[in-house]
């Protein structure tokens, strides 16, 4: 089914938490909902959940109209990040809850159970109790909870961020192919651009209770539309037109004629290639080694830029270097 | 940030679209609010109410102060106020004092026997607090070991004695709240003094007193308030010395004036209120300061000061556990202390009734306890689901009683129910009413620790029972009460052991029929029966005691369960 959201509008007192936000959701799709904390992108989930009403716009799933569907109606599965397990229930009880409210048969919740279970490579866990658990454990046990009732759409409220590291990484991968296969509707709040980009096919990056931008991780990435996501999602120079137009004229070409005051360039550090070079003009300020690559600050024709250098052998504080730029780099971006 | 944006035409208003909710969960939580809600406004807003006004009705039924002028100008009155304010003052000064030392090896020395000094201060929590002034009678009254040991004559009826009687019972609160304050500093503070080169006694007057500060204040308005309203020490071992207690029983019990009882029972709220008034903003300031992730400061070892300090701590304990064990003793002797013979001729009570109080006081406990935690239960659970304005008045409600003396509530129950023309005069003289008023007594303590129990249940899990289908039936019974369980227990045997031994509200509502345990030790005492007085207090603590261990093993058990099979 289809999760529609047209202009939907919610206050808390005086303040604007979400701000006519408009966003398709279809059959298969496993939206990110990203931004820094306070954009609003928890708000909107819970609100999808109907744990919170709204002021205004609509929402709808397919033709039915969830304004006035209480959330236990709703049939969506959730996950929080503080996994909410019961308990007092075992792992069994636990994934079973949501059939034993709807009052199934026993028989039928043992089989679901069973065939959860084993989705989540846990079976023979079944008896434990969630504090007997790893964190990682506790999460795919609610996520098979939140699973076993065939919801129309799994909400994940920040599902990973309270694992370690590594099991972090790990779960991305079994949550992408646990929903590929299932093929439910899935959004997920999150504010590590990281994870978005590995998981959604589709990210809605969002600040102040706005949408800034919608699009797959590859155009979010490589194609930014404000300057808000140029910023938060990965790392880039940000350069003035007037600058630019000066210094990289080759790639002032594509700047959107009009007001150029209101547009920026957004150039990634990996599209300036740095050369040792003892006449080069720039003037390495920082150095960063983080393993694979080194980050390196460079001053270069009055401004001070971040580039990349692979393997080893990166140049040091204060050595002269020189500066190219890929010509068909960059993407503008509204100030 | 886009506040203040009005909305783009076309939208629906602010109330919008919210879910329904469904008709059981909305008749589950009006029965959660509204049942509590009655309770309070009947059994304690109701008569309360009355009190005010009838400290403005005079004796001959005129409306006005008259009440109140002449409670000025009766001398009688005047003195016992000042006696009072006066006896309050000293034992709030000498509990805070004894009460620091107390917390303060309890907390941060490595004195041993501690598990001692603790087991000490429980002691006046399991008896009425005329146990105290029965055992220091015993110890040091004209018929005491002392004077027939040693042949001085010493005048402990009056307020010396009051004050000592008054000082062991406030100590033990006095030490809670102070030991709690110490228990929340943070060690780097030290940490960070010691690597400056600070001396362990400026450390101390450093920064273990300024953040002690807060708790020695909160637990002398605490003590004050106990004493002034106290009433079983006053009445025991008070003799001559009059005090607004004492006072206020005379004017409604013997001499029937209620107007003059109202106009000393709303005096007697003036310092309780103000102390708790001042008592919550300190508490306020104090958890400000905190820090979350405070790191415990560990008790270390020093001898010259851990050394006299055990000596003190222990004096005190003993003294405690003397007075006590002397009643306990007492009620074993022939006749005390002429005859030191075993006997168990003063278990065989003589007042009419026998042992039936001590099942009257059993039976009126286990039914304070009882609908006190559901109510208290119930309150907690729809405060919690209130919008916040509602919510912050019904938490105001809640609390209230805390600022009322019992003897208070006493006086305002025989105002509201002993009455014949009403349907309310029909609880008058059964034990419901005495139970009713206990739970009162106790509800804002009670309901404090249901709150705080409430707020450790995680939101989340609410929300995804919701979320999976369940009402609000499924969210109280499989989030909410596993998380609630021990909160439960503990406050069912707060109640309980509160019930059984309370003195200052039932003193107004007892009768022939139907008289608490406590009120038998006071009249026993009264009839000059002191050894009975002294073997039934006996019973009373053993029956406290038994409570007090099986709220131990039930929390032992449910601590178990909870760490897993």
């Amino acid at each position: 089914m289809h999760l529609s959201i047209k202009n939907l509008y919610k206050t808390f007192d005086d303040f604007v938490a979400l701000d006519r936000i408009t966003l398709d959701v279809g059959p298969r799709d496993f939206v990110c909902l990203l931004g820094p904390s306070g954009c609003g992108k928890t708000t909107l989930l819970r609100i999808i959940a109907g744990l919170l009403p709204f002021d205004g716009g609509m929402l709808t799933l397919g033709e039915k109209d969830l304004a006035t569907l209480p959330a236990k109606e709703r049939g969506f599965g959730i996950v929080f990040q503080s996994y909410s397990l019961f308990p007092n229930m075992t792992v069994a009880e636990n994934v079973g809850y949501g059939l034993r409210v709807r009052k199934e048969p026993a028989a039928r919740i043992a089989a679901r159970v069973a065939e959860l279970l084993e989705l989540i490579k846990l079976p023979h866990l079944a008896e434990r109790y969630p504090h007997q658990l790893s964190g990682g454990q506790q999460q795919r046990v609610a996520i098979a909870r939140a699973l076993a009732v065939d919801p129309s759409l799994l909400l994940l409220d920040e599902p990973l961020s309270a694992l370690d590291a590594r099991v972090r990484v790990a779960m991305r991968s079994e949550i992408r192919q646990v929903q590929r296969r299932l093929g439910i509707p899935t959004i997920m709040v999150t504010h590590d651009q990281e994870e978005a980009l590995t998981l959604a096919d589709k990210v809605v990056c969002m600040n102040h209770g706005r949408i800034e931008q919608i699009g797959t991780p590859q155009e979010i990435y490589a194609r930014p539309r404000t300057r808000f996501v140029a910023d938060f999602v990965g790392i880039s120079n940000l350069l003035p037109a007037d600058w630019v137009r000066d210094v990289l004229p080759e790639l002032a070409g594509q700047c959107p004629e009009g007001d150029t005051k209101a547009r920026e360039l957004c150039l990634r550090p990996e599209d300036i290639k740095v050369t040792a070079d003892g006449a080069g003009e720039g003037r390495v300020t920082e150095v960063n080694f983080l393993g694979n690559l080194t980050r390196l600050n460079v001053q270069w024709k009055g401004r001070e830029l971040v580039a990349e250098y692979n393997g080893f052998g990166a140049p040091e504080v204060g050595e002269s270097v020189s500066l190219s730029v890929t010509p068909s780099a960059g993407a503008w971006v509204r100030a | 940030m886009s506040t203040a944006m009005a909305p783009a035409a076309g939208f629906a208003g602010k109330s919008g679209h919210k879910p329904k909710m469904a008709s059981a969960d909305r008749l589950l939580l009006a029965v959660s609010l509204v049942v509590p809600v009655l309770g309070l406004s009947l059994f304690f807003l109701y008569p309360l109410g009355l009190v005010a006004w009838r400290s403005l009705v005079g004796l001959d039924g005129s409306i006005g102060l008259g009440n109140y002028a002449s409670v000025l100008a009766s001398p009688g009155i005047r003195t016992a106020t000042i006696n009072s304010l006066w006896i309050s003052a000293l034992t709030t000064a000498v509990c805070v004092v004894l009460g620091f030392i107390l917390a303060y090896a309890l907390q941060r020395s490595s004195i041993s026997g501690k598990g001692l000094v603790r087991a000490s201060l429980a002691l006046p929590l399991l008896a009425p607090s005329l146990v105290q002034a029965l055992g220091l009678i015993f110890l040091l009254g004209r018929n005491g070991v002392v004077s027939q040991w040693t042949g001085w004559t010493i005048d402990i009826y009056g307020p010396v004695g009051l004050l000592i009687a008054n000082v062991l019972y406030g100590l033990p609160q006095a030490v809670l709240i102070i030991e709690a304050s110490l228990r929340h500093s943070d060690a780097r503070y030290y940490d960070a003094a010691e690597v400056m080169g600070a001396s362990h006694w400026q450390q101390f007057r450093d920064i273990t007193l300024p953040n002690a500060k807060f708790g020695m204040l909160s637990a002398g308005f605490v003590v004050f308030t106990v004493t002034i309203t106290d009433f079983g020490n006053a009445a025991v071992i008070g003799g001559d010395y009059r005090v607004l207690a004492t006072e206020i029983y005379r004017q409604v019990v013997g001499q029937m004036n209620f107007g003059m009882g109202a106009v000393v029972g709303i005096l007697l709220l003036i310092p309780t209120l103000v102390a708790v008034y001042i008592q919550r903003v300190a508490s306020q300031r104090q958890f400000g300061g905190g820090s979350e992730s405070a790191i415990p400061v560990q008790p270390s070892w020093l001898p010259a000061r851990d050394l006299p300090l055990g000596m003190a701590v222990f004096a005190i304990s003993l003294c405690m556990i003397v007075v006590v064990a002397t009643v306990v003793l007492a009620s074993f002797m022939f006749l005390w202390p002429y005859r030191m013979e075993f006997t168990l001729r003063n278990y065989v009570i003589t007042l009419s009734g026998g042992y039936t109080p001590l099942w009257t006081s059993l039976l009126i406990s286990l039914m304070a306890a009882g609908f006190g935690v559901v109510l208290l239960f119930l309150m907690a659970f729809a405060q919690k689901r209130l919008p916040p304005a509602l919510a912050r008045l019904l938490y105001f409600g809640a609390i209230l009683p805390v600022g009322v003396p019992g003897l208070v509530l006493g006086l305002a129950y025989v105002l509201a129910f002993n009455v014949s023309d009403s349907v309310l005069g029909l609880l008058y003289g059964t034990t419901v009413i005495i139970a009713l008023c206990n739970f009162y007594h106790y509800h804002s303590q009670g309901f404090l620790t249901m709150v705080t129990g409430m707020r450790s249940v995680p939101p989340a899990l609410e929300e995804s029972v919701t979320c999976l289908g369940g009402g609000l039936r499924c969210v109280l019974r499989d989030a909410i009460l596993p998380f609630l369980t021990a909160t439960t227990v503990s406050v069912f045997f707060f109640l309980f052991m509160r019930s059984m031994v309370t003195l200052s509200a039932v003193i107004f509502l007892f009768t022939p029929q139907v008289m608490p345990a406590s009120v038998t030790v006071m009249r026993l005492d009264e009839a000059g029966f002191t050894l009975q007085a002294a073997a039934f207090s006996t019973c009373i603590m053993i029956t406290v005691a038994l409570a007090m261990l099986l709220m131990r093993v039930a929390m032992t058990y449910l601590g178990r369960k909870k760490a897993g099979a």
